[in-house]
Order: structure tokens, then sequence, then C-alpha cells
């Protein structure tokens, strides 16, 4: 796609209340991300010492499957502005169905953890860990609650080019979603490392 | 009861929203001695100690809590009929704003119920003293649940508020949605002793106590609106047709 198709693209349709709330949701996020950063700096040896007993692996397949489920949702809005309903549920069910593979993944890595005998107590910086990637992923499964009744109200035809604003609002949500993993990954689990 | 006296109740409801709010920061927050509280890591020593030095202020203040914590009612009561109006002959979310309001009141008063208690008697032992605290805390941190049901309510009555002048703004309806949300993170204060998730942190009190006084605000604000506009609009229709106003 050239920079002028890009230029022309009208921006979303979506209702400013949702904005707001994404706005609220990613200062929230910074906040946490900031007495993260503070209480590290007070302390960097044992963050340090922590952060390498994490699956860094598994932290990058789950960054790949995020990025793949908001290219999903970018395809879903841009068949439904054509009005290719069909395709537009076929992309959201496969958003849903990345964001379910992210659940087992992190399921995966917090039983590994925990029967490492590794828990919110531990320390300082694993009760971050657990915590930050827990209020993430409460986001996902909203996230996938969205999902699926925008799916489901798609199958059923309730959406189309001409009403298109419940579907890109949920896939800004969405894309706010992935766009918190995205700095709560480098800043858990790579940070000075 | 005629029509004038019905708004006059509907007008102190809504301006016990301020004065809930004014006396809560004055007597809970101030007097309280919760700027800042106490941390849960103190030892049942340094937490006696606290209670000595400020003994008149904080039984003043959490006894008088308990008094002024009831504008929360009326409050609420006006709201419920602010959404019932919207919602129509079968206002559930109404009665679900009422009940959330309702149970509100008690989380927060049996908070200082429990820190009354713990300074009623400052020469028990400390570990009594620690538990009553932590009893308080525990108590208003880890039941929110019903503040934020309250407020998801109201937003949701908002959002379907269809009419030209709406109670709420739809931006206020996604803020109060948000700031309900924002309680969550309290639930931590049930394991955590120390940092930005235990009951003096950041991200368990500061935060989401200010989301609840700021949505309290924002709401107020909009409520007495809408009784005063109710009000003029009355008056207006009174001057056109004084006949009508009559019967």
């Amino acid at each position: 796609m050239s920079v002028s198709t890009i230029e022309k693209e009208r921006a979303p349709a979506v209702e400013e209340g949702i904005l707001i709330f994404i706005f609220a949701d990613m200062c929230m996020f910074a906040l946490f991300f900031i007495t993260y950063l503070m209480e590290r700096n007070a302390d960097p040896t044992v963050y340090i010492a922590s952060q390498a007993k994490l699956n860094q692996t598994l932290g990058a397949i789950n960054t790949l499957i995020l990025l793949l489920s908001s290219w999903f949702v970018v395809l879903a809005v841009k068949a439904l502005k054509r009005n290719a309903q069909q395709a537009c549920a076929v992309f959201l069910a496969s958003a849903f169905c990345c964001g379910a593979v992210f659940i087992v993944n992190k399921a995966m890595e917090y039983s590994a953890k925990i029967q490492d005998g590794v828990t919110i107590l531990s320390n300082d910086f694993f009760m971050f860990y657990y915590i930050i990637t827990g209020i993430h992923l409460a986001h996902v499964v909203g996230g996938m609650v969205i999902l699926l009744v925008l799916f489901i109200n798609t199958r059923r035809g309730k959406y189309s080019a001409n009403n298109i604003a419940a579907v890109e609002s949920g896939g800004v949500y969405w894309h706010m979603v992935d766009l918190l993993w995205i700095f709560i990954f480098p800043l858990i689990y790579f940070l000075g490392a | 009861m005629d029509e004038k006296t019905a708004f006059r109740h509907e007008l102190i409801s809504a301006w016990c929203g301020p004065a809930f709010l004014i006396s809560f920061i004055i007597f809970w927050v101030i007097l309280g001695q919760n700027f800042p509280n106490p941390s849960p890591a103190l030892t049942a020593d340094a937490l006696q100690a606290r209670y000595a030095e400020n003994l008149g202020s904080i039984r003043l203040g959490f006894i008088i809590s308990m008094i002024i914590v009831v504008f929360y009612l009326p409050w609420t009561a006006l709201l419920s009929t602010q959404m019932a109006r919207i919602e129509g002959r079968f206002p559930v979310m109404a009665y679900l704003q009422l009940l959330g309001g309702g149970l509100t009141v008690m989380v927060v008063s049996f908070s200082a119920f429990f820190w009354v208690a713990a300074a009623f008697r400052p020469d028990q032992d400390p570990a009594t003293t620690q538990m009553l605290t932590d009893l308080g805390w525990l108590c208003i941190d880890l039941q929110y649940a019903c503040t934020t049901l309250q407020m998801i309510a109201a937003a949701l009555v908002g959002l379907a508020d269809k009419r030209e002048v709406p109670l709420f703004p739809r931006w206020a309806c996604y803020v109060t949605i948000w700031c309900g949300l924002s309680f969550l993170p309290a639930s931590l204060t049930g394991v955590l002793k120390t940092g930005p998730f235990a009951w003096d942190g950041i991200l368990s009190y500061y935060i989401p106590y200010a989301c609840w006084l700021g949505w309290y605000t924002i709401a107020s604000t909009y409520m007495i609106k809408e009784v005063n506009r109710r009000i003029k609009a009355s008056e207006g229709a009174a001057v056109t047709s004084p006949s009508l106003s009559r019967a």
C-alpha cells in the first residue's frame, strides 16, 4: 500500500467515549510501568536476577501471537469496509483464536513458575510480574469477549460498510491490548538483562 | 405530595453529594489520619503508638465518618430515581444502583467502626490493635465490588439515555466504567504488605479512592444539573399554562 492511500483513509469511526476509556486504561498501565521502574531502580540486583528466571521464549511467542491477532483485526475491519461480512467474521474468529493461544501460553508460563515455587510473594519483581501480566491477561479475556460478540453479530449481518463503529471500536481496544504487551514484554522480560 | 416539595427533596438529595464529598475528606481522610494511611508493614507497637499520638483526632474522625457517610444514601436514592426515569417501567439497573450504593455505605461504615474499636482501649495488647486495623482496611479494600456494580449500572443507563439532554454525557459514562474497574488492584491488599499494591500503595489506595471520589464528583455535578433543569422546565410550564400546574 502506498503512502497516499494510507493518508486517504479516514480516522476510525470510534466514539469518543471508547477513546477516553482506552486513554484512561493506558494511563493506568503507564503508572504501573513507572512504579515498576522506580522500585526496580531502588533494588536492581534482585530484579535482574529474578528476570533471568523468566521464559523469554514463551514471552516472545506471545508477542508474535498478539501482533498476528492485531493484523487479523485490521483485515477484519478492511473486509467489512468492502462489505465482505463472511471474510470479516473469519478474521475476527482468527483474532479470537490468537487470544486463546495467548491464554494457554500464559497458563503454561504461570504454572511452570508456580511449580518452581515462584509466587506473587516471592519478591517484588515477581509481584510486579504476576500483577502486570495478570491485569493484562484480564484485558485479553475482556477483548476476547468483545471479539466474540463482534463475530456473532457479524455472522448475523448486523454490521456493514455503513455500520462499522462497533467493529472499529472493538478493534481499537484489541490494538491497545496488543500495544500494552509490546511495552510489558521488554520491560518485564528483557530490561537490563 | 405537591411537585414543589418533591423537587425540594430531590435538590436536597443532590446536594448530599457535595456534602458527603467534603465531610468524607475532612473526617475520614484528614482527621482519620488516612493521608497518608498507616502501612500494613507497620509493627504492632508502631501502629499502637500511631493511635496513641493521634487518639482524639482518629476517634473524632471515624465516629463522625459513620454519621456523614449516610449522605451517600439520599444521593444514591436520587440517582436511582433519575435512572428509573430513563429506564421506564422496569428499572432493573436503578434497583441495582440502589443496592450497590446502600452496600457501599455499609462497607465504608464498617471500616470506620473497626478503627474506632481499635482506638477504644489505647492500652490494650498491640496485637489486638493491629488486628482491628487490619479488619478495617481489608473490609473497605476487598469489598469494592458492590461499588463497581453501582457505577457500572449508572454508566449503562447513562449510555442508553437517548433524551435530547441526557443525564450524563457519554464520556462520563465511559470514565465511570473505567473508574469502577480501577478498584480491582485493591484485591491484592488481601495478600501484600509492601509496595504499590499494598493498602497504602499508590495503585491500591490513592488511585482507586481518587477514582471513586472523582466519579462521585462528576456524577454529583450532572445530577444537580438535571434537578435544576427539571425545576426550571416545570416553572416554565407553570408560567405558560398556570391552569395545568394547578390541576
